[in-house]
């Protein structure tokens, strides 16, 4: 990570704030974790070996599978299968990618996870959010 | 169309990087004490006669109203032309300009303009233009004597009304909706206008008072002998005047953001906003106004009652300084948005009406590059802004707590900032994701 902080930085962060910091932290960040560990020069500690397979599936409205934040290394090869119940098309934002979807037929987004941030993949009819995707 | 925070926009950030969230809370806190300690013990940032007066052609050309009704009506141009492609361009938000330029090149690019070239918007507001053309029709203005004391509290409603629209509203990217907005806040501001005569807009146009705000940390100021001068941007903020409303208008910009910011954490997508409807997003909008007003006014009440002053003047005293802590936060969690989804308008300017063929200027086919600005790089501007806010925020209350008793302690002090502590640290855990 290129991200390097003043070394006095380190002297200045007293004690009282990481703990109070990292109080609210250990709740509910296990994507931040991840970025962190998983930006070294060897990208292959996670579990990614040929591409990232995210499943989805939505019926009757109801999100089911992968959904949530669903953390991505930088650069690996992604492939989002997405099952749907009812015609529509999926729309992954930022990478600007679309899947038309037939009702009960898996269909696949195959793209490299190669722009950072957060984007939405999200049902372009029915406006649900199916999950968002966290490259970085 | 999408459901992402502020308006318009593809992607959002990534969480800050831990290291990154923790250096920057320490960074302000030790900073703080540093300021009330060791900065100055008399105040020293200059009064309402310091700065460099410019040129006096410069000054009679800024402020010529000729001049300034030319610029008005070349806003007044782009707005017309900006409502109707709202009206009848594309209708897709992907491809309609409208939206992208309200929530995007105006109220993002609102910022930088005013930081850097002062009030902006009271120069070049077309509002202003269209009101001197009825007030040939309606001259009196019964309701012009109430004004002074309503200072900019009436500019708190348009701006909630309009960062709830680009915060909360789902259809907010639609252009239907874009336009009515623009359509109504026409109307209903030449109506008031018309009521309480021109200087309304210096009152209650929302995007006229942001841009006044914003444009106290600005280097251009007014001289007490009416020179326009080229002063340090903190003298500027600490002459500004005391008005009532500031501390509102402050508390809801601040408050709003930190919406914009704990819309996108995990905890709220999953949690109180999970279904990302209008009632949550309304409630979780107020909320954090509330929150952010009810810290500010207690800290400031609190400092004002330890130096013995009189508590209810003390939120409205030192609303200025807090301007600088909301900039901070403004910049954190726009930068991104302005340097690679603010690509978007100048790509489909080419062709406005979304008509075959048109190209005007051959960027038509261009696609955002949402690499431009590296993750790296915005993680640094974002906590560098925050902290930057912070620091700023904290010396101008220093500096106005001299100005207001020759003796005061820094433990007087002590409670304000600390508030301004909870409001960067907790800045930080939003863009962190907490």
């Amino acid at each position: 990570m290129s991200i390097r902080p003043a070394r006095l930085g380190a002297a200045l962060c007293g004690l009282a704030v990481a703990a109070v910091l990292s109080g609210c932290a250990g709740t509910e960040a296990p994507a931040a974790a991840a970025l962190s560990a998983s930006e070294g020069p060897s990208a292959s500690s996670t579990s990614a070996p040929a591409g990232q397979r995210i499943e989805v599936q939505v019926s009757g409205g109801r999100v089911t599978g992968d959904s949530g934040r669903v953390p991505v290394s930088p650069g690996a090869p992604v492939t989002v299968v997405v099952t749907s119940d009812v015609a529509d098309t999926a729309h992954l934002h930022g990478y600007d990618l679309d899947a038309e979807l037939s009702p009960g037929q898996p269909a696949e987004l195959t793209f490299d996870a190669t722009i950072p941030g957060v984007f939405e993949l999200e049902l372009h009819e029915a406006s649900t959010v199916l999950l968002t995707l966290q490259v970085g | 169309m999408t459901v992402l925070a502020h308006g318009v926009g593809s992607r959002t950030d990534l969480p800050l990087p831990l290291g990154l969230a923790l250096y920057g809370a320490g960074a302000a806190i030790l900073l703080s004490f540093a300021i009330l300690l060791l900065f100055w013990r008399t105040p020293r940032l200059g009064g309402p006669g310091s700065g460099a007066a410019l040129p006096l052609p410069v000054q009679r050309a800024v402020d010529s109203g000729r001049v300034r009704r030319g610029l008005q009506a070349v806003a007044l141009a782009v707005a017309v032309l900006v409502t109707a492609v709202a009206v009848a361009g594309p209708d897709d938000p992907d491809r309609n300009l409208a939206p992208w330029v309200l929530y995007v090149t105006f109220w993002v690019g609102l910022v930088p303009a005013s930081l850097l070239l002062g009030p902006v918007w009271r120069v070049v507001n077309p509002l202003r233009l269209l009101h001197r053309g009825l007030r040939v029709v309606l001259a009196s203005a019964p309701g012009a004597g109430r004004l002074p004391a309503l200072g900019l509290w009436p500019a708190t409603v348009p701006l909630l009304v309009f960062l709830w629209l680009e915060l909360v509203l789902p259809g907010r990217a639609e252009p239907s909706t874009v336009a009515a907005f623009l359509l109504g806040y026409a109307v209903v501001h030449l109506g008031l206008s018309l009521w309480f005569g021109e200087e309304w807009f210096a009152s209650g146009d929302g995007f006229e008072v942001y841009s006044t705000v914003l444009a106290r940390l600005s280097p251009w100021g007014r001289r007490d002998d009416g020179r326009l001068v080229l002063r340090n941007p903190l003298a500027n903020a600490t002459v500004a005047p005391v008005q009532p409303g500031l501390a509102a208008v402050v508390v809801v910009l601040l408050g709003s953001t930190a919406f914009d910011g704990l819309s996108r954490t995990v905890f709220w997508q999953t949690g109180p906003g999970a279904a990302n409807d209008v009632v949550s997003g309304t409630l979780g909008l107020l909320t954090m106004v509330a929150l952010v007003a009810v810290l500010y006014v207690v800290g400031s009440r609190l400092s004002g009652r330890l130096a013995g002053q009189p508590v209810h003047v003390q939120p409205r005293r030192y609303a200025g300084t807090v301007v600088a802590i909301a900039i901070g936060y403004t910049v954190a969690h726009y930068f991104s948005l302005m340097m690679l989804d603010g690509q978007t308008p100048w790509i489909l300017a080419s062709n406005p009406f979304g008509l075959a063929g048109v190209d005007l200027f051959g960027t038509y086919g261009n696609v955002v590059d949402l690499t431009a600005v590296s993750a790296d790089v915005i993680a640094l501007v974002q906590v560098g802004a925050v902290v930057a806010g912070h620091v700023v925020g904290v010396t101008l209350a220093h500096e106005r707590a001299l100005l207001s008793a020759r003796r005061a302690r820094a433990s007087d002090q002590l409670p304000l900032v600390v508030v301004m502590v909870l409001f960067t640290v907790g800045g930080l855990g939003l863009l962190f994701g907490f």
